[in-house]
């Protein structure tokens, strides 16, 4: 087995080819617009198949927009503008942090997408710097490449000829990273996603939340092909899908030898027939309703594949499913098969073997059958034929399941899926440029790791490295806190008031305040939890710390002649009001 | 074909293997990796090893016709996005596809008429010059003559309602239609406009019943139907969006639809048939020119060496006259006065766009009028005044002649009613 992973992470700029903020808006849209997007040649001449696939579902495209965040550029009626130059900044950082070369010239390029998640019909991406390592447990894994690109617009719905964007997200900026296929098991897979995870969060400069960090795992085995599983959203689940995808391979080229076995190299050729006619009375609910709306029961005969369809590649996933993924790729929501439990579908007998007869299909003879208008159930079994004649892996890419496994989604891009982007001109890439990104960079994660040990304890360090409270962590200590208060802070205080449902409104501006009021003596360390509670509920500082305000200098002097220097008397009383260290100088222990 | 190199470059330590492109920077070569990217390396201190050829089909950019026949409608390439693709040396998009790769490039083009596609010229649609469309305009005849139901004119849009004014002139009493149309964005991206709007234009031509000269472009930013605009009355009105395109002062022409078979006229209109009046005879020797605060008397004294100026003025078609000598003020009516007695006509148009001229209302379109600048009450676009008198300088030379053609509607361009929506 080999795996690389391809890690994309949203970054938190504005957009990359104008000036919208990347704000996702999660209310109703401010305009909506039609549009259609046909494949057209590359830039050798050549249509992409990946491309071309997409446009035979012949959709329309629905688009949704939002004054504040999308301008003509997403609306593809304005040429880009320059690429956001912080955007470009980050990734020249993080090129270097991970030893990579950058190109001494950028260009950005269209890669063709026709499926209307990008307007234009193409992602615009640009690769920023090949080759570098990043150092592991288990040896050096080797990058590939970093590029910087568009992130596409976000699908709402999809109907038989219609499917509905939102515009918020189309052109955020992503960074893509790509390891070599140097990645030895699921484990070590899982630590290389959490190193980049760390190293780019490092920046400061990424967005959070769910959906902003996308990992893709490119699958190779021995025998099989490259695929590439996108869409991995936690990274706990990426060593469970390398597990399902090499099983998976492995099964796919059993059934691919029985295959072999029974038919030889001979391509399947079979012709689709209308089987409407012995569905006119049927019992199972699917083929009714389809034919009600007024579709057609197209099927087609698979010579010698009898028992092949039903048989198991991963659990919950049999090879009739793969065949299914295709067709639906025509816009069907998938097949019926012979090899399932047509009860089940309430499919009679006499249906089965009339439609058996139909089709010449003998007892050797596995059949497919499709319920849609009879132009999209043509090509859904132009697809299935098309997958049922590849006698080896497909490469492909394929989209991640919850459970672990994984479902085609379009071919593996090829090359001719790219051409230049012509609004945009080359960016030449100086000296100046990269010592600025590494400047921006803070030195990097190694040299934040070591900052970091040298004002908190190892422990704290470790976990303050992995935060995502790491940037706000150092602008806190930059404005003066106590490096080891403001970690436990963020890290356990906040932490134990989030379950006692307080949160901070403005993390950022009330921490500052409370820090700020901290280093003036208003009140002790003990103090900071009941006074984050007053200041969850909306209270500034100061109200917050009323009655809790710290008992110091003289007052500490008359208390403790009041209470005849009884130091465990006074800290049981005024725990929350007198510093422990204070109060025993002031006893003179 | 063309014929790209396939190499290995190695550079700062690094190899990388793909195609060879033209770069249009001087210190760089570009690659294209196998993986379809491009980047760019500093020729000094690469190393360059070749590896073989690869050829490239670039398009045929050959004449023909759909099913070997002239077709029913006669596709004319005059340049532009519409007939555009990506060309290596600059990276830029350039005209040079034939109507022929266009043709072969929209699908569902052959269901709507048969047609035969001719290229008259490969060029940006802002080189245009009087020249061309006296030029196409000729073309355009010897097609109708050849008896075609319609002529589609491939164009570019930075000019396209220059031409569309021109052609509406020389063309007079077309039997056919004759549509201009053109694309936003270019006929490489999946998301061109073309596709769609060529689509209209050709049902519009084949199967409208309006045989007028028009332009066929996007109605909205959808990809929906199309508007047809009189040739007088267009004018590109943004510079990106697919709706450009507006008749200024007057509604379309018509709504055409040709997924549903329409051409929904919204206006009176010329029909077919009836026998083509053709003068394709233009100066080359006129001058629009913008007033505007601080325009100098000098700038207008350098006009005397053109045979016609068009001004697009302020306002209601106004020019500086400080009729009640505003300090640093200077007049340029007495300069236009001397353009007018040395035999120049001038003619008043509105750079508001919208709206109709009157030199009645203020001082300074009375002085206007006075000094025998004319264009009192015209509604028409500063573009179609100038090409108007492009077109009437080139059979009209006495002042009192040309005053009166320019005065009067040849093709749509000047109506007295300014309705309210």
């Amino acid at each position: 087995m080999k795996c690389g992973l391809e890690i994309h992470q949203r970054l938190d700029t504005g957009k990359l080819f104008c000036r919208c903020p990347s704000a996702i808006a999660e209310r109703e849209p401010d305009f909506r617009f039609r549009r259609k997007l046909r494949a057209s040649a590359g830039e050798t001449g050549e249509v992409d198949f990946a491309a071309r696939v997409e446009q035979e579902k012949e959709k329309e495209f629905h688009y949704e927009g939002f004054a504040e965040s999308c301008c003509l550029v997403e609306a593809d009626e304005e040429p880009p503008q320059e690429m956001n130059p912080e955007a470009l900044r980050i990734v020249l950082g993080v090129a270097q942090q991970l030893h990579m070369e950058p190109f001494e010239q950028l260009h950005v390029m269209r890669k063709i997408v026709v499926d209307g998640s990008n307007t234009s019909g193409f992602q615009r991406t640009c690769l920023v710097a090949a080759g570098g390592y990043l150092e592991t447990s288990r040896g050096r894994v080797r990058m590939s490449t970093v590029a910087v690109e568009e992130e596409s617009a976000g699908i709402v719905s999809e109907e038989a000829h219609v499917k509905n964007y939102r515009l918020d997200r189309l052109g955020i900026p992503l960074i893509e990273l790509a390891t070599e296929p140097d990645i030895v098991d699921a484990e070590h897979c899982k630590e290389v996603a959490e190193k980049i995870g760390l190293m780019l969060r490092a920046t400061g400069k990424v967005a959070r939340g769910i959906g902003t960090i996308r990992q893709d795992v490119n699958v190779s085995t021995e025998d099989g092909a490259r695929i590439e599983i996108k869409g991995a959203q936690e990274l706990r689940m990426i060593p469970l899908y390398v597990e399902k995808e090499v099983l998976r391979q492995e099964r796919l080229l059993g059934v691919v030898a029985e295959i072999r076995k029974r038919l030889g190299d001979s391509a399947l050729k079979p012709k689709a027939v209308d089987l409407t006619p012995i569905f006119a009375k049927t019992q199972c609910g699917l083929i009714r309703k389809g034919i009600e709306a007024g579709g057609h029961v197209l099927g087609i005969k698979l010579e010698g594949h009898a028992g092949l369809l039903g048989r198991e590649l991963i659990p919950g996933r049999r090879y009739g499913t793969e065949l299914s993924d295709y067709a639906k790729s025509a816009g069907v929501k998938g097949i019926i098969h012979s090899d399932e439990d047509f009860d089940k579908y309430g499919i009679s007998a006499q249906e089965d073997s009339a439609a058996r007869k139909g089709l010449g299909a003998g007892e050797e003879d596995a059949y497919v059958m499709v319920v849609a208008q009879r132009g999209m159930a043509q090509r859904a079994l132009q697809m299935v034929v098309e997958r049922a004649n590849v006698r080896v892996v497909p490469a492909e890419t394929r989209k991640a399941n919850p459970d672990g496994t994984s479902s085609y989604m379009r071919p593996l891009a090829g090359r001719s899926r790219m051409y230049p982007e012509t609004d945009i001109p080359p960016i030449a890439v100086g000296k100046g440029m990269l010592e600025e990104a590494m400047a921006a960079a803070g030195g990097g994660l190694e040299e934040k790791e070591r900052k970091l040990r040298g004002m908190l304890n190892p422990e704290m360090a470790g976990r303050m490295l992995k935060s995502r409270n790491l940037q706000l962590f150092e602008e806190l200590v930059g404005a003066g806190a106590e490096p080891m208060l403001a970690a436990s802070t963020l890290e356990q205080t906040l932490v134990e008031m989030r379950r006692e449902g307080l949160e901070l409104g403005r993390p950022r501006e009330q921490l500052m305040e409370l820090f700020a009021e901290y280093g003036n003596g208003l009140f002790v360390k003990a103090a900071i939890p009941e006074i984050l509670r007053g200041m969850c509920r909306g209270k500034r500082a100061r109200e917050a710390a009323e009655g809790l305000e710290r008992i110091g200098g003289a007052e500490l002097k008359r208390l403790v002649k009041e209470k005849g220097g009884d130091f465990g008397k006074i800290m049981r009383e005024y725990r929350l009001r007198v510093d422990a260290k204070e109060l025993k100088e002031a006893i003179g222990r | 074909m063309e014929r790209l190199k396939r190499v290995r470059i190695t550079s700062k330590g690094k190899v990388f293997e793909g195609l060879l492109l033209p770069s249009a920077d001087r210190d760089f070569l570009v690659l294209k990796m196998d993986s379809g990217y491009n980047a760019g390396f500093r020729k000094e201190g690469a190393k360059v090893e070749e590896l073989g050829e690869v050829k490239v089909d670039v398009g045929s950019g050959k004449d023909g016709a759909s099913g070997g026949k002239r077709g029913e409608i006669a596709i004319l390439g005059m340049g532009g996005t519409v007939c555009s693709r990506v060309e290596y040396k600059t990276g830029a998009v350039f005209p040079s596809i034939g109507p022929e790769d266009l043709a072969r490039n929209i699908p569902g083009l052959e269901k709507i008429c048969s047609f035969h596609t001719r290229e008259i010229f490969s060029m940006l649609s802002e080189d245009m010059t009087p020249q061309h469309w006296a030029e196409a305009a000729e073309e355009i005849r010897k097609e109708i003559e050849k008896g075609v139901q319609g002529i589609v004119v491939l164009h570019g849009t930075d000019t396209m309602h220059y031409t569309s004014a021109a052609l509406s002139f020389m063309l007079r009493n077309l039997p056919v239609p004759v549509v201009l149309v053109g694309a936003q964005r270019s006929s490489d991206r999946p998301s061109t406009d073309g596709r769609i709007n060529v689509l209209n234009a050709c049902f519009a031509a084949a199967r409208g019943p309006i045989a007028e000269v028009g332009v066929c472009m996007h109605a909205g930013t959808d990809d929906d139907f199309c508007h047809l605009h009189r040739g007088t009355r267009v004018r590109k009105m943004h510079t990106t969006r697919r709706d450009a395109f507006h008749s200024i002062n007057s509604p379309p022409l018509a709504r055409v639809d040709y997924r549903n078979e329409i051409v929904e006229p919204y206006l009176q209109f010329r029909g077919r048939g009836g026998k083509l009046r053709f003068d394709n005879r233009v100066s080359e020797n006129v001058a629009l020119v913008y007033t505007h605060p601080g325009v100098k008397p000098e700038f207008i004294d350098s006009l005397a060496g053109y045979d016609g100026v068009v001004v697009a003025g302020t306002g209601l078609g106004h020019v500086p006259a400080n009729p009640f000598n505003a300090k640093y003020t200077r007049s340029i009516v007495p300069n236009l006065k001397a353009l007018v007695d040395s035999g120049i006509p001038v003619a008043m148009a509105s750079q508001c766009i919208s709206g109709r001229v009157n030199m009645n209302v203020y001082t300074a379109g009375r002085v206007l009028q006075e000094a025998g600048v004319f264009g009192h009450l015209a509604d028409w676009t500063p573009e179609t005044a100038y090409v108007k008198m492009c077109w009437v300088l080139g059979h009209e030379k006495k002042m009192e002649k040309v005053r009166e053609e320019m005065m009067r509607d040849i093709a749509g361009e000047i109506t007295g009613r300014s309705e309210i929506a």
